[in-house]
Parts: structure tokens; C-alpha cells; sequence
């Protein structure tokens, strides 16, 4: 048995697909796919998988990961990758298979890239602020003030376009929406709407996670 | 529609997933190289829709075709309907997103009466008139199907036509006459009067009815060479009937999200309050070769990792124990669950209770639907109170500890002993639990009793009689909520004013058209959602139209009245109807089929249970 990475794309009508949908359609899709893969031996046995980042209901990614296990030492990564295309629906693309190279826990880091139709003027001023208060909800549901700044590692605005790293993992993670929300709320500017795409996933070192 | 525009208005509403489609095995077809674009519509939220067995069967049969392209169309949540009329966004199906007013045909699924503002709402969220006479054109055509059309008088006059009985065979015969109208260019009223010649199809404008003053059908007169009567179809060789190997599965969470096994159609009992039990009759089985075959392919396409057989009482498939046994050799290999509904009381044996143990453990619920054996006689349920406490007791020992059971209110001859017969008969099973030698330790029972109320409906032996009133409702569920007097039984009910509209439009006519159009002009819609039922709008509704609503459904109906649905042939003759409520008044049983034709009428098929050897 063996752990495996699978890459792949989530577009067009599958952002409109939840995280935690996502989880019961990717079990659903490597049933469909006949992979041998390891199922948890709890009460309610089900298909190991683990997905590095979730992605938010709204977001296009192009550099998704979900780790499996596969069972049977003779399927190969490719024999893998073959057989979740051969199932896969329009809007999920499986780019590649590889064996785990990094731990999840390097995972440190995240780049998007949001698309306005006309950006703000103020949004390059904002970003370059000393400090970016905002309220967040905690997890149990006490609401405490952090400030976003550290939590951006770098961005840049060109044609429209905000290409964002921040940081990503299970120990700290920001939503770039929680940015542009307390953008909209902070200075005079109406909410407008972009769409926004998760490019990569990084290392703590900022390098593509593998 | 501008995709980016169409995304954006997505994710401003609530489980967009909803509108997304693109689910695993939806059918995506080339629309330049297809005949006939059917559009079918569910006319509620997409996560009912989508758990519906019917519509999954015709979607997959249609699109099996290379001329015809069948897409999936819900009715849209309150919120992104206002999207949808703010922005100028007809109603459109899933899979291309194309409008629907432009497809050869809009078919609605017709599954409760209480869906039916939502139909007119989905016509007028298409762009098109609500009337069928308002809508010229040869297309699109507005057809309906499902239980419902035994009686789809009250919107008779906004669908072009109703398919009665089974739909497989029928609507590919219907779109086959419609291609080759289509080719000739005919007009929409010479495809009509073609289309009444086939048996099944319905096309209500070919019908005049007549009314006595005293506000009864007087006459039921056809038109234009269209047949007396209508008579339903079924699929005789059900064995091989169509049967998807693949369902779309949903991304979202819908109510049954799981693999569903068809394994017979009908319901021997013929229990006299139950219309699925008489108008799907004959029952015919499936061998259990087909069935294990259907069922394991159906797993490996879907994903699915949870199969339940589907039928109207699932522990009456005559080789139940043989099919279970074949079906766990595959299904505990691949960690399916294996879950089966619909078991029925009397023939709940210890070896199927030990099958179902095989897979995963939930509660067990069972359907005595009357407290006493005087009403279970009355509506023919054939079940004693030995038999249900004697199945609790083995539940219990085999480590249930919660028991469901549903119940009826407001039955004919129902008295106040009868619900006082409820409560006893939770108590009695709260007390067999307790009296169980060896009972799990510190852990407490729990008896949910359900109770709905009871609605008259048409092709069964209690068509005749009144509904209770609204107010006798509230009375009767009161008494009963006082008669329970213990904690570990849990009481629910229905709403009342639900109940009562929904015995209006189950017995109604085609007078109560206006009534519907003017309630959904006054905002009903999503009448089967508590949170959306506004029972004073349709009251004033009914008001405004100078229609009582007391008429359809507190009166007593004679054997010899002429009821709105007296031409349309369910196979169930009036005769029989009127036997079994005059034994129902007597209290007396009638067998079961296996046991003794009760000579109902379904026999003219030539198929079925009717002809099993006994």
C-alpha cells in the first residue's frame, strides 16, 4: 500500500460545489473509477482521502490535491491517473498522480488571483497598509480581532487582476474574501464582484508544494 | 445567457448547486443532431426532485434514444426565482442551460397535489401563457404524468396532455406521433385529436364536462372522436422493463442520496385508504436474477456506496430471503449498505432481521396507521396488535431500541376510543420493551408515533367519504397528545389546513383551476413547505372565485355520483370501489391478492399477481 497525490483543476461549473460536497463526490467518483484504493477500517468504513487546502464554494482552483492510498502495488500512478479521467465530469480535470513527496504539514502558503472588472483604485493602498484590522469568528464561535497584513505574504495588481499570496494550511489560513470584505467594509467602496482562482498551493518556503 | 453574468447571479443565492448541473453521468447531447428537446420537469426544490425513482427511469430511457434529448428542470428556491425574474432569466433546464419555452416538450411529474401552484409557477417562469389554449403552437407541449393524473382535473385546463398509468412505453409512443407531425406541420389541435387515439394519453380539451346545479358533474362529454374512456398503461413484461444502469448523482445532498433498486410494482394488500395500493395494480415482480444484476451495476456507475430496494412493501417480494442472500455476497465485499424500507409487520421474521443487521443499524419503523383492530379492519390492515408487538419484541432483542410507527387520523368511523387506541398500543410496546428479560442495561426506549391526517382519495374504496373539518383536526390531534402519558413516546402530526387543501385538489374538478391561478397570483407556491403554506391566501383564493372548498372535501359523496375522474380508467371498477366501502362500513377484511381476488378489475391486463399460481 502505498500514499499517492492527485493534482487537479476545479472549474467552471464545480466551484459552485462545496468542500464538503466535493468530499462525498470525489469518494463517489474512485468508487466509479474501480481504483484499489484503502478504506479506513472505523465503524463506517469509508475511502481514505485527505485534500491538502479545502477550497471555498465560489472559487475556480488549478492546482487542487487529494491524497489516497492505493492498495495494490501493480496499479500504477499512471494506471491511476487513466482512471479518474475516464470517470471525471465536465469542470474537473486530473492533471497528475505522483507518490507523496512533501508532509501536508509544509503546506504554508497559497496564491490567488482575483478578477475584477474594474479594480479599485484604493485596494494597492489598502494592501500596503501597516495594518489590516478586522474582526474574525473563531472556531468556537468568539469573535476576536487579528490583523491581516502578516497573513499576506506578497501581492501585486495588474490589468484588473490581484495576484495574492497568503497563508494557507491547517495551522493558519486566510480566505482572500475575508480581505476584500473588510476592504469594501473599511473604505467607501460598494461591494463589487470578482472571481477568484487558487493558482497554487505552496510550501512554507513559498515554493509549489508536491 | 452570458456565463460570467450567470455566474455571478449563482452565488448570490443559496446552494447554488442546485441550478449548477453537470453531475456525474447527466446526459450532455449535441443539440443540432436531436429531434425532439423534452424538458422534465419536478415542480419542487432540486434535492426532492432528485431523489424521485420516476423521473430517474424516464431520463435515462429518453436519453437512451439518439433523437431526443431529455434535461432535468426543477423549480427554483424562492430566492433565485426573484434573481431569475429581476434579471430577465426564463426558466431553463440544467444540462445546457437553454431556455425551456423553446423545447418540443415541458413534462411535468405530478407526485403530490400540493405541488400544483408550482406547475403553473414553472409555465410562467418559462415565458409562456398558463393556459393550453393560450398556447398556440404545435410546441412546446405541456404533458404531465405520474399518480397524480388519476385525477388532474384541477389543471385540466393548463396541461396539453396527461399520461396515465406507467410512463416507458406510452411517451415514447407519444413523441413518436409528435416527430411525425412535427415533420408534416400540423397544427397543435390535429396532433391532439391523433394523440387522444393512443391508449394512455389524455388530452383534457377534447373533454366537456357538465355540471347539476347542485354543483356535481352531471356529464363527461368526448369530443373530436377522442375515446369514452382513458384507460391506463402498464408495462406487462415488468421483468424487462427499462431500468436505468446509471442515475445522475447529485454534488449536493438531496433527500435520498443513494442507489435505488426497483423491485416490484403494486401492492397486494389493498389497504382502503392507500391510492398507490389500488391505481399501480397489478403487482409484478422483477426475478431476482434481474434485480441483482440492476442493483450491482447501478453501484459500480454511480459511486454509490448505499443501495435501498424500492416498492410499496418491500417484505411482500415473494423471494425476499434469496435475493438478500445473493445481494450481501456483492454488496458487504464493496462496503455497500444494503437498506430496506416498506417491511410490513406481519411478515417480519427473524432471519430478515438478521439481514438487515448485515448493514448499517437505524431505526425501524413500521405503519399500523389505526390504534384499534376495530378502524385496522375497517381500512382493511390486515395486521393484529399480537403481530405488532410480537415484531417490536424481536426488534428490541435484536438491539433496536427505537421504534417508529405511523398512524392515520381522522379515518371513517374514527372515534375518540380509536385514538386512545393509539397511545395504548405505544405504551403496550413502551412496556414489552421493559418486560424484555435480557435488556440492554441503562439504556431507555424510545416509540415515535407519527401521525398524519387522512386524505379521501380517488380509486380507492374511501373516495366517498368526508374529510374531517379543519377544526375536528385540531380537536382529535388535541385529544390525542392528552391520552400520551409517557416520555418515551414522541408525538407528531400534520398540519391541519395542509391536510384539508390537500383533499380539496385530490377530489377536485376542473373549476378549481381558477382557484390555483389565483393563488399563485396571490404568492402561493411551495405549498408543501410549512414555512411557504399560507392556508388564509388560498382561503381568500377560494373566496374570490365563489368556489367552497367544503364541497370538494367534506361532503359525502353517493355510489351513484358522477366523480370529475369517472372517465379516466385506473382498471379499478366502481363496483369493487363500492363493495369495499360498504365492507369497510361493516368492518369487515378483504384477502390479500395472493390469498383471494377480490375481483377489482385489474385482472384485464392479463399479467401480474393476478395469474401467479396459488
Amino acid at each position: 500500500m502505498r500514499t499517492v497525490r492527485v493534482f487537479y483543476k476545479k472549474k467552471g461549473r464545480m466551484k459552485f460545489i462545496s468542500h464538503l460536497d466535493m468530499t462525498r463526490f470525489m469518494s463517489r467518483l474512485i468508487t466509479k473509477s474501480k481504483i484499489p484504493v484503502w478504506y479506513t477500517e472505523g465503524f463506517n468504513r469509508h475511502i481514505y482521502m485527505n485534500f491538502a487546502v479545502p477550497l471555498s464554494l465560489g472559487f475556480e482552483g488549478l492546482y487542487e490535491i487529494l491524497e489516497i492510498r492505493i492498495m495494490d502495488d501493480n496499479f500504477t500512478n499512471d494506471d491511476c491517473l487513466a482512471a479518474l479521467n475516464n470517470v471525471t465530469v465536465e469542470g474537473i480535470e486530473f492533471m497528475s498522480v505522483c507518490d507523496q513527496k512533501q508532509n501536508m504539514k509544509d503546506i504554508g502558503f497559497a496564491e490567488y488571483k482575483l478578477y475584477f472588472d474594474n479594480i479599485p483604485e484604493k485596494l494597492e493602498d489598502f494592501l500596503n497598509s501597516e495594518s489590516i484590522l478586522c474582526e474574525k469568528k473563531g472556531k468556537k464561535g468568539k469573535i476576536k480581532e487579528i490583523d491581516l497584513i502578516p497573513k499576506i505574504k506578497k501581492f501585486s495588481i495588474e490589468n484588473n487582476v490581484l495576484d495574492i499570496i497568503v497563508v494557507a494550511g491547517n495551522e493558519d489560513n486566510l480566505n482572500p474574501t475575508l480581505i476584500m470584505d473588510t476592504f469594501f467594509s473599511q473604505t467607501e467602496n460598494s461591494p463589487l464582484f470578482y472571481s477568484v482562482e487558487r493558482i497554487a498551493i505552496l510550501n512554507k518556503n513559498c515554493q509549489i508544494f508536491e | 445567457m452570458d456565463n460570467r453574468k450567470f455566474e455571478e447571479l449563482l452565488l448570490s443565492v443559496q446552494k447554488p448547486g442546485r441550478y449548477s448541473g453537470g453531475e456525474i453521468n447527466s446526459v450532455i447531447k449535441d443539440k443540432e443532431k436531436v429531434d425532439v428537446r423534452f424538458a422534465f420537469c419536478f415542480p419542487d426544490t432540486y434535492e426532492i426532485g432528485m431523489s424521485h425513482l420516476g423521473m430517474k427511469i424516464l431520463y435515462s430511457q429518453f436519453n437512451s434514444r439518439d433523437d431526443i434529448w431529455c434535461e432535468r428542470v426543477f423549480a427554483p428556491w424562492t430566492d433565485f426565482e426573484e434573481v431569475m425574474r429581476r434579471e430577465n432569466i426564463p426558466l431553463f433546464a440544467l444540462e445546457s442551460r437553454d431556455a425551456i419555452k423553446d423545447f418540443d416538450f415541458i413534462g411535468f411529474t405530478l407526485q403530490y397535489e400540493m405541488a400544483y401552484t408550482n406547475v403553473l409557477n414553472m409555465i410562467d417562469l418559462a415565458g409562456l401563457p398558463l393556459k393550453a389554449a393560450d398556447r398556440k403552437g404545435l410546441s412546446p407541449l405541456v404533458v404531465a404524468g405520474g399518480p397524480c393524473t388519476c385525477n388532474p382535473e384541477p389543471l385540466a385546463d393548463y396541461v396539453d396532455i396527461f399520461f396515465l398509468g406507467e410512463g416507458e412505453e406510452v411517451d415514447l409512443e407519444l413523441i413518436d406521433l409528435y416527430k411525425e407531425h412535427k415533420k408534416k406541420g400540423s397544427t397543435k389541435q390535429e396532433f391532439l385529436i391523433e394523440a387522444s387515439k393512443i391508449e394512455g394519453v389524455y388530452v383534457p380539451s377534447l373533454y366537456d364536462i357538465k355540471y347539476n346545479d347542485d354543483g356535481t358533474v352531471s356529464e363527461i362529454e368526448n369530443l373530436n372522436g377522442a375515446p369514452k374512456t382513458i384507460k391506463k398503461r402498464i408495462i406487462k413484461d415488468f421483468d424487462k422493463a427499462f431500468y436505468p444502469d446509471k442515475f445522475v448523482v447529485p454534488f449536493i445532498e438531496i433527500v435520498h442520496d443513494r442507489a435505488v433498486q426497483e423491485i416490484f410494482r403494486g401492492c397486494i394488500r389493498g389497504c382502503r385508504f392507500c391510492q398507490a395500493g389500488y391505481i399501480y395494480r397489478p403487482v409484478r415482480e422483477k426475478s431476482v436474477d434481474t434485480i441483482n444484476h440492476q442493483a450491482k451495476c447501478l453501484c459500480e456507475n454511480t459511486g454509490y456506496d448505499e443501495i435501498s430496494l424500492s416498492s410499496l412493501s418491500t417484505s411482500d417480494y415473494r423471494e425476499i430471503e434469496p435475493l438478500l442472500n445473493n445481494m450481501l455476497k456483492w454488496t458487504e465485499n464493496s462496503y455497500v449498505s444494503l437498506s430496506l424500507p416498506s417491511l410490513r409487520i406481519d411478515n417480519f421474521s427473524d432471519e430478515l432481521l438478521e439481514k438487515i443487521n448485515h448493514v448499517r443499524k437505524s431505526g425501524l419503523t413500521f405503519a399500523p396507521e389505526a390504534g384499534t383492530q376495530r378502524l385496522r379492519d375497517v381500512i382493511n390492515k390486515n395486521v393484529t396488535e399480537e403481530e405488532i408487538l410480537n415484531t417490536c419484541k424481536m426488534a428490541f432483542s435484536g438491539g433496536y431500541t427505537a421504534v417508529k410507527l405511523y398512524f392515520m387520523l381522522g379515518l371513517p368511523t374514527e372515534t375518540d376510543e380509536d385514538l386512545k387506541g393509539i397511545a395504548e398500543l405505544g405504551q403496550k410496546i413502551v412496556n414489552a420493551y421493559y418486560n424484555m428479560e435480557n435488556k440492554p442495561k441503562g439504556k431507555s426506549v424510545s416509540v415515535s408515533i407519527s401521525v398524519s391526517t387522512f386524505v379521501p382519495k380517488p380509486f380507492t374504496p374511501f373516495q366517498f367519504e368526508p374529510q374531517i373539518t379543519e377544526a375536528e383536526i385540531r380537536r382529535r390531534q388535541e385529544y390525542l397528545k392528552s391520552s400520551i402519558t409517557t416520555r418515551k413516546i414522541s408525538l407528531s402530526y400534520h398540519d391541519s389546513a395542509t391536510s384539508f387543501l390537500e383533499g380539496v385538489l385530490a377530489r377536485g374538478d376542473r373549476r378549481l383551476g381558477k382557484v390555483i391561478e389565483k393563488a399563485l397570483a396571490m404568492g402561493c407556491k411551495f405549498d408543501s413547505w410549512t414555512e411557504h403554506f399560507n392556508v388564509e391566501t388560498w382561503k381568500q383564493a377560494f373566496a374570490e372565485c365563489g368556489i367552497d372548498p367544503a364541497f370538494y372535501a367534506n361532503r359525502t359523496r353517493e355510489y351513484t355520483e358522477i366523480m370529475p375522474w369517472e372517465h379516466l380508467d385506473f382498471c379499478i371498477t366502481k363496483e369493487f370501489l363500492v363493495r369495499e366501502s360498504k365492507l369497510a362500513h361493516c368492518e369487515k377484511t378483504t384477502p390479500n391478492c395472493r390469498e383471494k381476488c377480490a375481483g377489482c378489475g385489474a385482472t384485464c391486463f392479463g399479467e401480474g399477481v393476478c395469474f401467479e399460481n396459488r
